[in-house]
């Protein structure tokens, strides 16, 4: 049976709606801040197989549009109507990416037929653990994080399974929490198995049946139709955050994606080995794996709005995630603050399409968006704990217009909290929140400009934490002759005894100290000196760009009174097009400083190092390396024989390490290790 | 004895409500809307009134009026240049508004861009604390400077909105009060003044909006008095508001930002009072025009409020009648993607150049255009012969997408009209949920011009168990602000821990709300008549970042009875969220205070039923179904109390078209409305 293209939009509709309901009802029984505040939730429809046919497009997190629970579906085969099933380990089946998840879903029958599922997740706020809130940076194994549940029937006839919940509510700090959202998960799969078969009394059980697959293959076409507008061709990018641990070395996502014809590939070959911190992202090695395809579903969707988000969207996909690195961990690496590391996959997978479509895509977002958490006490000495809101920074400037300022581009969902509700809920002074000028990456247009916030406590033992703190070192790309936005800072007491606090995640603070958290502007895209005169003068009054930078920057002199002295202008513009950098990518300094150690050549052969190393053992001989390298910067041979000789130094002292690779293969493989 | 006029002007068409009060009878009028001369379209209207109906001007002893003017104000950005001062180091407040971005799926997405441009925002230092206590005095010298760089830089007024200003407006005021000096006659608004809400984002847009319209919004008011008068129409206008209720135009002058959404919010007063005279509890009002779908649900005969609804590109937060758009109504445009998936709008053909079939130059598929394909719409023309309509164009538009998915004109024009329907559906199911009710519950109401087309459509998806369709559905806006109440809204933001301590403070506040209400009531309105006060309080429980209006008996503020209120908040919470916390400390964010003076009703009178079947005019050939069939058409004016009649079935009248689906039954009850059940036997 096929459905008519002409009626299939009304199944759409119909199929979003319910994922809509569902959306709506578990926003509106959650108890979680995670669920009303940042809506960390998602819920979808499910072929029989588990693939996500629906989901809320108004709501809830967007990295979820292509979740695939076919793998703990399977672990099943005596579904009955009334059951319901749960996991929130990061390791059995790959649907639950940190253990706060907790993952739902529930066969749907009708007229004795198992038809398809419907799942949705919440993030609760505490799962157990060696810390409140089960997230930290500084665990190393998946055991700290919480108590993990297997895949396991949660209901049966509609009856719970109390023994569950026994052990749950022993090991998690705040149980009715947790109740509470998994209660409304119960009423959220429920209103989705009754809409379900509304949808079916409406279209008729096969027609409904053919449709979901229909509906797949619709969202596959579009896709491929996308890709065949892409030229053909190997686009490889990589990008970095700071710290691969506490006061770390950076960590290295490497992507090459290969365009052809309508299908891609992503191969992740060249990423960094998996951490001894929470920053590993557990995929299973699933080629269409939800953390992996968020960035390429952003370009899509950015490409054409109109499209279908599901997961007939990644069909033309095939992904290389090699085991071992922080993009396809093995138990049990510590997976919380997976995160980080998953927003900067995604500024990756941007920037390598802007590679191959430089005209419609933009430079890269500020990233690095701290989300602020603040612990202090009253007066009166009662502790008070309040998220004050993300600090980060704008999106990139785009083939056709400036980019957002302050927040935008994968971070678009996050909402801040107002300084009056901060000031009436919190013994807290603030005394500067708004936009830092000179932060965007300068460019044709510009990128959006870094947040900032200043504020102070006064309560003794008091702490403030700031999660996915990044950016300081390595800053937001521009594109196509677009500057580096500005990098990130953290600084306690920035007028007195200044302190660096640059990617510290937790900071413990004395009565009256005062906090600056700045976040990263976003790249620019094209060469600033195309951009029109008249905007940058808009931009100085307005105080996005300072004097001082409109002329260095973008070559356009100006009085104090505002006025334009054109034949400066002319000069300075025409000395700028004559230095303008001819590659695609404009990186920050910080960046360029490191990579004249790690150069190409090394960061390959160090990749080749590693691959060939008992993967409990990368994450000790990357950082012994790195340190062996420190202040040294590469000749023009890229400096590969010195790393050479650190391992085989250090492969002399450990047994179990491999020999050194031959260095002749080395010189003449050129990127990405074989 | 004379003529009441209600007028609501939309977007494509002026409506006029007007109620005989000698024959008790309601009649309706339509002229074009004139978005390039606003008040014109009154002014014709009212002498249309003459013509048509013999109404002299003179005769006309009461008229309500509610207007677009605001909106598309804020709309086409043409309202004043503002500047904004607000408190040093926090500049950025609508550069950010609340920092989400409306496309979240896009990379290229970004807020709309503010109101007031960042050279035109000054920061002062001066600063207030969330108690209220002031730590840093105002920096006059500041002000001054400030109102000299924006008043050399064009500014035609300043807003005011510094921090914590909901809690006391001093600093605010000292600021005006340099302004008026420096620059006397600048128009100055303070945020404190127009809706002292906390939330410093919300509290400034509102009073952003409300000072970009105020000159323009003000002028039309001005001139439409004058030409009133000039008319000869003894009735002073008095204005419908977005809280549902009208005012005086001399107080509309001052506060433009409460009339800013009279129109969708005396629609669904229109309905909601047609709603209660039927005896119908639950019903969700479908309000479907040329550019814009809107929904509300009354309960009751109350409608749902709340803060927050759109205006253009931005959200403002009086309290107003709670609407929510499902669509962009007829003129949404169909097309067929690259795949051959036939899809209905956003884009919509808007009222110019409106439906193909309008023929005033649109030459694109739209939903109106696919309704008169399928012959259902279009046997006679629309909007009081306002509109002739063309057949053969609405078959040519739609035959070009035909050709595409290769299936006949009829097919295609259905199946965009099926797609239209399921695009509403899920909207409006998605609504539902939000609320945690079930539609199976509700009657549909529809009207505008074409609710009533798509009204039995919307119902069959939803299993609703009826369609209301009242006599003059075009109209219902206008006729809304005949029945509405004056009506005004008072708060005051206390931040309190609720408990027997903050008792004291809250009886006084409640106090000095009720001696502003009276004031506003008699003072302002100049109404002596029977009153009625309601009383609330936006609460929440300590760590939610969202608060729940619960309304309170004033007999516990009075005498302290706190567990007597936060119980009242327990149940609100458990009634929208499902679940309650008895032991978890509450929080009274803000006291409310609603008055309302009645004014009088147009009474309709109640015909006599009398059971029989209906006559149709004439059989029409209609594709339906997926067939192509025959099916009756009844004249509306010759449909009497009683008449009964089953779908397939198509009712034509002045103002719209009524589509009855196959499986409902249609009678006429004793006020006229159209009564369109499912499944019931005839």
């Amino acid at each position: 049976m096929i459905i008519d293209k002409a009626v299939l939009q009304v199944l759409a509709n119909h199929c979003a709606a319910a994922a809509e309901s569902m959306g709506y009802t578990l926003m509106r029984t959650a108890y979680s801040t995670f669920v009303k505040e940042t809506e960390d939730f998602s819920c979808q429809i499910l072929t029989r197989s588990g693939q996500t046919v629906a989901s809320p497009k108004s709501m809830g997190a967007t990295w979820y549009t292509g979740l695939d629970y076919g793998a703990v579906i399977r672990m099943f085969d005596d579904y009955q109507e009334g059951d319901v099933y749960c996991t929130n380990d990061p390791y059995s089946g790959y649907v639950a990416t940190h253990s706060p998840d907790l993952h739902l879903w529930m066969p749907v029958f009708s007229g004795g037929e198992l038809v398809c599922f419907v799942g949705n997740h919440i993030h609760n706020t505490d799962i157990g653990g060696a810390v409140p809130a089960s997230l930290s940076r500084t665990l190393t194994e998946v055991h700290q994080e919480g108590i993990r549940i297997p895949p396991i029937r949660l209901m049966r006839n509609g009856v719970m399974n109390d023994d569950v919940l026994r052990i749950l509510n022993l090991n998690v700090r705040v149980p009715e929490q947790n109740w509470g959202d998994l209660n409304a998960q119960l009423a959220c799969v429920k209103v989705g198995e009754r809409k379900v078969q509304g949808i079916i009394e409406r279209f008729g059980l096969e027609a409904f049946k053919a449709g979901l697959e229909q509906l797949l293959d619709y969202a596959e076409e579009q896709a491929r139709s996308l890709v065949r507008s892409i030229p053909d061709g190997d686009y490889n990018f990589s990008d970095y955050a700071d710290e691969d641990s506490v006061n770390g070395y950076p960590v290295r996502i490497c992507l090459t994606v290969r365009v052809r014809g309508d299908a891609l590939t992503m191969d992740f070959t060249g990423t960094d080995p998996q951490l001894v911190s929470s920053l590993n992202m557990p995929t299973g090695g699933n080629p269409h794996h939800s953390l992996i395809t968020v960035g390429l579903i952003y370009v899509l969707y950015t490409l054409d709005p109109t499209i279908i988000l599901n997961s007939g969207t990644v069909r033309m996909l095939n992904t290389i995630l090699p085991p071992g690195t922080v993009v396809n961990c093995e138990f049990p690496a510590a997976v919380g603050m997976r995160s980080l590391l998953c927003n900067v996959t995604q500024v990756v997978v941007i920037g390598a399409f802007t590679l191959a479509l430089p005209d419609r895509l933009p430079a890269s977002p500020g990233n690095g968006l701290s989300l602020v958490n603040v612990r202090t006490a009253t007066r009166d000495g009662r502790t008070v704990m309040a998220s004050i809101g993300p600090v980060g920074g704008g999106a990139g400037g785009g083939p056709f217009e400036d980019g957002a300022e302050g927040s935008g581009a994968n971070m678009s969902f996050l909402k801040n909290t107002p300084v009056e509700i901060n000031e009436s809920e919190i013994p807290i002074r603030i005394h500067k929140y708004g936009l830092v000028t000179d932060s965007g990456g300068a460019g044709r247009y510009r990128g959006g400009l870094a947040l900032m916030m200043e504020f102070q406590l006064f309560a003794p033992q008091s702490m403030v934490t700031a999660r996915n703190r990044d950016r300081c070192l390595i800053a937001a790309w521009g594109a196509c002759g677009g500057h580096a936005g500005a990098a990130s800072s953290f600084t306690r007491n920035p007028y007195g005894e200044a302190e660096d606090l640059r990617n510290s995640d937790i900071v413990p603070l004395e009565p009256g100290d005062m906090l600056l958290l700045v976040g990263p502007g976003a790249g620019g895209y094209g060469h600033p000196h195309e951009r029109p005169i008249e905007r940058v003068v808009e931009d100085v009054r307005c105080g996005f760009v300072s004097r001082e930078r409109a002329r260095s920057d973008y070559g356009v002199a100006l009085a104090e009174d505002g006025s334009v002295d054109g034949p400066e202008t002319q000069r300075l513009r025409a000395a700028l097009a004559g230095k303008a950098s001819k590659e695609h990518f404009g990186h920050g300094a910080g960046r360029v400083q490191f990579e004249k150690v790690w150069t190409e050549q090394r960061y390959a052969l160090l990749t080749r190092i590693l691959t060939a190393a008992p993967v409990t053992w990368r994450f000790f001989v990357k950082h012994q390396l790195f340190k062996a390298m420190e202040g040294r910067p590469a000749g023009p041979d890229g400096g590969v024989a010195e790393l050479l000789d650190a391992y085989a130094a250090l492969a002399t002292r450990f047994v179990d390490l491999p020999p050194p690779p031959r260095l002749r293969t080395v010189a003449s493989t050129g990127v990405a290790a074989a | 004895m004379g003529y009441r006029v209600g007028v609501d002007i939309g977007g494509s068409f002026t409506d006029f409500a007007i109620f005989d009060e000698q024959s008790k009878t309601l009649r309706s009028l339509k002229v074009f809307s004139r978005p390039d001369q606003p008040g014109a379209e009154v002014l014709e209207g009212v002498r249309g009134l003459a013509a048509r109906y013999g109404v002299s001007p003179g005769e006309i002893t009461y008229f309500t009026h509610g207007t677009t003017v605001g909106v598309n104000t804020v709309v086409q950005r043409k309202g004043l240049k503002l500047a904004l001062f607000v408190t040093e180091h926090f500049r950025d407040v609508l550069e950010l508004a609340r920092l989400k971005i409306p496309d979240m799926y896009s990379l290229l997405s970004k807020r709309p861009a503010p109101l007031v441009s960042r050279d035109m925002v000054f920061g002062i230092a001066g600063r207030m604390l969330a108690d209220g206590s002031i730590v840093e005095p105002l920096d006059e010298a500041a002000v001054e400077a400030a109102v000299q760089a924006a008043s050399a830089a064009g500014a035609e007024g300043v807003v005011i909105s510094f921090l914590h200003s909901y809690r006391d407006g001093a600093l605010e005021r000292q600021a005006k009060a340099v302004v008026e000096r420096v620059s006397p006659g600048l128009p100055v608004f303070c945020s404190s003044e127009t809706w002292p809400i906390v939330r410093e984002y919300e509290r400034t847009i509102t009073a952003v909006i409300g000072g970009y319209v105020q000159p323009r919004v003000s002028h039309y008011l001005g001139s439409l008095q004058s030409a009133l008068k000039d008319l000869g129409v003894p009735a002073d206008p008095r204005l419908t508001k977005s809280n549902g209720g009208i005012m005086t135009a001399e107080q509309g002058k001052q506060q433009c930002v409460q009339m800013i959404l009279s129109g969708t919010a005396s629609g669904v007063i229109g309905a909601s009072y047609v709603a209660e005279t039927c005896g119908i509890d639950r019903c969700m009002s479908l309000d479907i025009g040329g550019t814009t779908a809107d929904v509300a649900l009354i309960v009751d005969g109350r409608p749902q409020y709340g803060v927050g609804e759109r205006i253009g590109d931005f959200q403002i937060f009086i309290p107003s009648v709670s609407v929510s758009s499902i669509g962009e109504g007829g003129g949404s445009i169909a097309w067929v993607d690259r795949l051959g998936v036939l899809k209905v709008g956003p884009e919509s053909a808007g009222s110019r150049p409106g439906p193909a079939c309008y023929g005033l130059g649109g030459d694109r598929a739209t939903i109106t255009d696919a309704f008169v394909a399928t012959g259902l719409v279009g046997h006679s023309d629309l909007g009081y012969n306002a509109v002739h309509v063309d057949v053969g164009k609405a078959r040519a538009v739609v035959g070009h997408l035909a050709e595409r998915l290769d299936r006949s004109i009829e097919q295609t024009a259905e199946a965009i009209v099926n797609i239209a329907v399921s695009g509403m559906f899920s909207e409006v199911s998605g609504l539902l949920s939000r609320f945690g009710v079930d539609p199976r519950d509700f009657s549909l109401l529809a009207f505008g011009g074409a609710g009533p087309m798509m009204a039995c459509f919307l119902a069959r998806e939803l299993k609703m168990r009826e369609v209301v369709v009242p006599p003059t559905p075009g109209v219902l806006s206008a006729l809304g602000g005949l029945i509405a109440d004056l009506k005004n809204d008072f708060i005051r933001t206390l931040y309190l821990d609720l408990g027997p301590g903050a008792m004291p403070v809250l009886k006084e506040a409640f106090a000095e709300l009720r001696a502003n209400a009276l004031s506003w009531l008699k003072d302002d309105q100049g109404y002596d008549g029977p009153y009625a006060l309601a009383f609330s309080a936006d609460m929440r429980y300590r760590g939610q970042s969202f608060e729940i209006d619960a309304a309170l008996d004033s007999e516990s503020i009075e005498s302290g009875r706190f567990e007597a209120l936060a119980e009242a908040f327990h149940v609100a919470h458990e009634q929208m969220y499902g679940h309650a916390d008895r032991t978890a400390p509450v929080q009274l964010i803000t006291a409310r205070l609603v008055i309302s003076g009645k004014t009088e009703k147009p009474q309709f009178p109640k015909r006599k039923l009398r059971p029989g079947r209906a006559v149709s005019d004439k059989s029409v050939e209609v594709f339906l179904d997926g067939a192509k069939c025959s099916v009756p058409l009844y004249r509306r004016e010759a449909l009497a109390p009683g008449d009964t009649f089953e779908g397939p079935a198509i009712v034509a009248q002045d103002d719209c078209t009524t589509v009855v689906l196959a499986g409902f039954v249609a009678s006429v009850d004793e006020f006229g409305n159209l009564r369109i059940v499912l499944g019931a036997s005839a």
